[in-house]
């Protein structure tokens, strides 16, 4: 479906990179009008980033860049530029919310506070999300998704080992935590406003945020006063629970035995009675103790086996088991993901035919259809004529004045 | 008023669906936990962290027959449901007869597909969505993320989900049902994983192998361990840190001032990864995090201090903002985004009622 649930809302998008366009993208894809403001000579550093259609750059073969920006219109403006500031005003003045991730003072820079914006919309909902909040002694940090995890704990508990630190394999608070509590919160602002006939700022410290997606770390360790255990892939409380090799090159299963019924299963899978039948064994404490003998039995079990069919085997049984799955192996492999319409292909220009992950649900049994991003500038001048109801001489004088770029 | 007041929410969720409705709590919905005699699965399986921080501002009742729940179904405006819990069977018979209700199901797979009905955890969601696949060394297992990742990922797209379609029943008068799938939510988190394979027939590999600058890793130092990055994309990252070397007169400036230091691809193997960690290991291994992150700030460098839980109230940066607050006396984690009018509150999960 192509929902219309949004089509009131207006956003004056100035975020970019990363964390920021993957919050406002949810709103485009049910349909509200995402004007995001850019500029082809300071480039949103993910239209510059790859992977590229055919490895060829290009502002508009990012892979990246579509796969954060579905639906939006792309604005080309100078703010700095008194006549490019005007025209961004103007913008704010017909939209619901302005959005940014720029570093602390960016905005004030440009002469975009709340204030100011409050000026010409008085009811505007105002995000900003800097790294580490908008003032205060480490304000200027130069936040990514990685020094996010590394101040917020994440990364310390992302490790095979405690002390042996590794983080996520991406700037993992970017693609969920950050941009999806950024939504949530614009998304009650908007029900606040439409009961109070009040706009909000919205001030969305990123590490802020990121804490709290590690909050069942932060709150075993506030109650006990014990930090939990850096434990990898295994689980303090369960045996055996972990990722073992599969038969073939870097494959891999997981597997979790989360209570002792599903011990019981994994030894009928496995054809070990004796094990079943060994009372040391029969809880998870049990287990825990000879966890190291237990994943042995297990590895052993796996290795001879394709990663896919093992889990198979086991999820039949009722034990929790998943092959450690790729990107490839997602978009090729995955049953269930195919059974579901998860993986969806839009038409464009440059970037042909290429394909999108879904919204990760459906509503109503359909899913929702992504609609092609924007070439860069694609809808500068659409927005000016019939948004702004600017005459043609007019934009023609601003695109001669450089201020369009 | 806060956002959400005059919401209802019934909460039969346990897991995967849990933080929607915390987040919807402390904007001033009424989150009711549903929960039959011994309590939803939850008050036995979730670590007591997880519990006190996914059911914070939650209110909880006991409905134990199908009628109860029609009752309480009758007053509310979204019902979260969960696999393996209660009433699952229930969302098209109470879209059916509550037209303008929201219901949002949670589950380790979706409620269609072949593995609709399978087993799953923590770890096999994050394994089947593909993100431990992403994370871990090279040469050792893929690795998952830590603290529940798939409830929190799971969990705030459901919350985003029903709020866009909880506005659509408001204005419109239009109920839904929200199928959402653990899956598919980590599936939808793998940074750019889906088009470096679509694109470029690349798989993203655990680590950034073979894509990772070598100045991009994490280094012990004196009292702990940094997060560093200067890569050649970030040309004055990496001459602010030999400058800074030189300045201090450490043989390390030179030897990264090397030629090879200029290849961006050499950057990427093996042997400029173990080249790197030497060199900078050897100027900052004797510096505190403190130290590091100050020269950091002052020279525009990408740094982070790796921090466990009990650093974090000493972070000068959360005191400034006084981040945390208190619930029942205990430290917990203040709001994910801060409102110019105080609508965010949080108190305590609730007590299973006798």
């Amino acid at each position: 479906m192509t929902p219309d649930f949004l089509a009131d809302i207006r956003f004056t998008d100035l975020t970019w990179a990363g964390a920021g366009p993957f919050g406002t993208k949810v709103f485009s894809d049910f349909g509200a009008d995402i004007i995001k403001v850019e500029s082809s000579v300071r480039i949103d550093p993910v239209r510059a980033g790859g992977p590229f259609r055919d490895r060829q750059p290009g502002p508009n073969r990012s892979g990246y860049f579509a796969s954060r920006n579905t639906g939006k219109k792309s604005f080309t403006v100078d703010p700095k530029t008194p006549e490019g500031r005007a025209i961004v005003l103007d913008l704010v003045r017909r939209s619901d919310v302005v959005t940014n991730n720029f570093g602390a003072g960016a905005m004030e820079r440009m002469g975009l506070t709340y204030d100011a914006l409050r000026a010409v919309k008085d009811d505007i909902i105002y995000l900003s999300m800097p790294m580490y909040g908008e003032s205060g002694p480490l304000a200027q940090m130069l936040g990514l998704g990685m020094t996010i995890s590394g101040v917020a704990g994440l990364l310390w508990g992302t490790a095979y080992r405690e002390g042996d630190p590794i983080g996520p394999g991406t700037h993992y608070p970017d693609h969920a935590a950050n941009p999806y509590h950024a939504a949530f919160a614009v998304l009650a602002a908007l029900r606040y406003r439409d009961r109070t006939g009040k706009g909000a700022k919205i001030d969305l410290s990123q590490v802020e945020s990121t804490i709290n997606f590690v909050g069942q770390g932060v709150m075993d360790w506030s109650l006990s006063g014990q930090e939990p255990p850096v434990t990898g892939n295994a689980d303090a409380r369960h045996a055996p629970h972990d990722i073992y090799r599969s038969k073939g090159a870097d494959e891999w299963i997981a597997i979790a035995v989360t209570s002792d019924t599903k011990w019981q299963a994994l030894c009928g899978v496995l054809a070990r009675d004796d094990l079943a039948a060994d009372e040391t064994l029969a809880t998870a404490a049990g287990r825990i103790q000879q966890r190291a003998r237990l994943d042995a039995i297990l590895a052993d079990w796996t290795r001879a086996r394709p990663a896919e069919q093992a889990a198979e085997q086991l999820r039949d049984a009722g034990v929790p088991a998943a092959r450690v799955a790729s990107s490839r192996q997602l978009i090729e492999e995955d049953p269930q993901l195919a059974a579901r319409g998860y993986w969806q292909r839009v038409e464009h220009p440059e970037l042909g035919n290429s394909l999108y992950a879904a919204l990760p649900f459906t509503v109503d049994g359909e899913r929702i259809d992504l609609k092609r991003p924007p070439l860069l500038g694609e809808h500068t001048t659409e927005v000016l004529r019939d948004l702004l109801a600017m005459p043609e001489d007019a934009i023609a004088d601003l695109e001669d004045k450089g201020i369009l770029k | 008023m806060q956002p959400y007041s005059g919401i209802r929410i019934l909460d039969l969720c346990h897991w995967l669906g849990s933080y929607a409705g915390r987040l919807f709590a402390d904007l001033g919905a009424e989150v009711i936990r549903v929960e039959p005699p011994g309590g939803l699965p939850d008050r036995t399986r979730a670590t007591p962290g997880a519990f006190a921080f996914l059911n914070a501002s939650k209110a909880s009742v006991i409905a134990e027959t199908l009628a109860e729940f029609q009752a309480l179904a009758a007053t509310a405006d979204v019902i979260l449901l969960e696999r393996d819990a209660p009433f699952w069977d229930q969302a098209e018979a109470l879209r059916d007869r509550f037209p303008k209700l929201v219901v949002t199901c949670c589950s380790p797979y979706g409620r269609t597909g072949p593995l609709a009905d399978a087993p799953a955890s923590d770890l096999t969601v994050q394994a089947a969505g593909g993100i431990a696949w992403m994370s871990g060394h090279v040469g050792e297992p893929p690795l998952r993320l830590p603290y529940g990742q798939a409830a929190m990922v799971c969990g705030i797209y459901a919350a985003v989900a029903t709020a866009i379609c909880l506005r659509d029943a408001e204005k419109r008068g239009r109920g839904h049902l929200i199928d959402v799938s653990g899956q598919e939510a980590i599936a939808h988190s793998l940074q750019n994983a889906i088009q470096v394979w679509d694109l470029e027939s690349r798989v993203s590999v655990r680590g950034g192998e073979g894509t990772r600058d070598a100045s991009e890793d994490v280094f012990p130092c004196a009292d702990g361990h940094v997060f560093f990055a200067s890569p050649p994309s970030i040309p004055a990252a990496w001459r602010a840190l030999i400058a800074w070397m030189d300045e201090t007169g450490h043989p390390s400036g030179k030897a990264l001032s090397a030629p090879e230091w200029s290849d961006q691809e050499w950057r990427k193997t093996e042997a400029a990864k173990s080249a790197f960690r030497d060199h900078f290991t050897a100027f900052v291994g004797s510096m505190t995090k403190a130290e590091i992150r100050e020269q950091a700030m002052r020279r525009k460098m990408i740094t982070a201090p790796v921090a466990r839980f009990p650093d974090l109230p000493d972070d000068p940066q959360l005191q400034y903002r006084d981040f945390f607050t208190r619930v029942n006396g205990h430290r917990f984690p203040g709001a994910p985004y801060r409102f110019s009018e105080p609508v965010w509150s949080v108190s305590q999960a609730p007590e299973l009622s006798r």
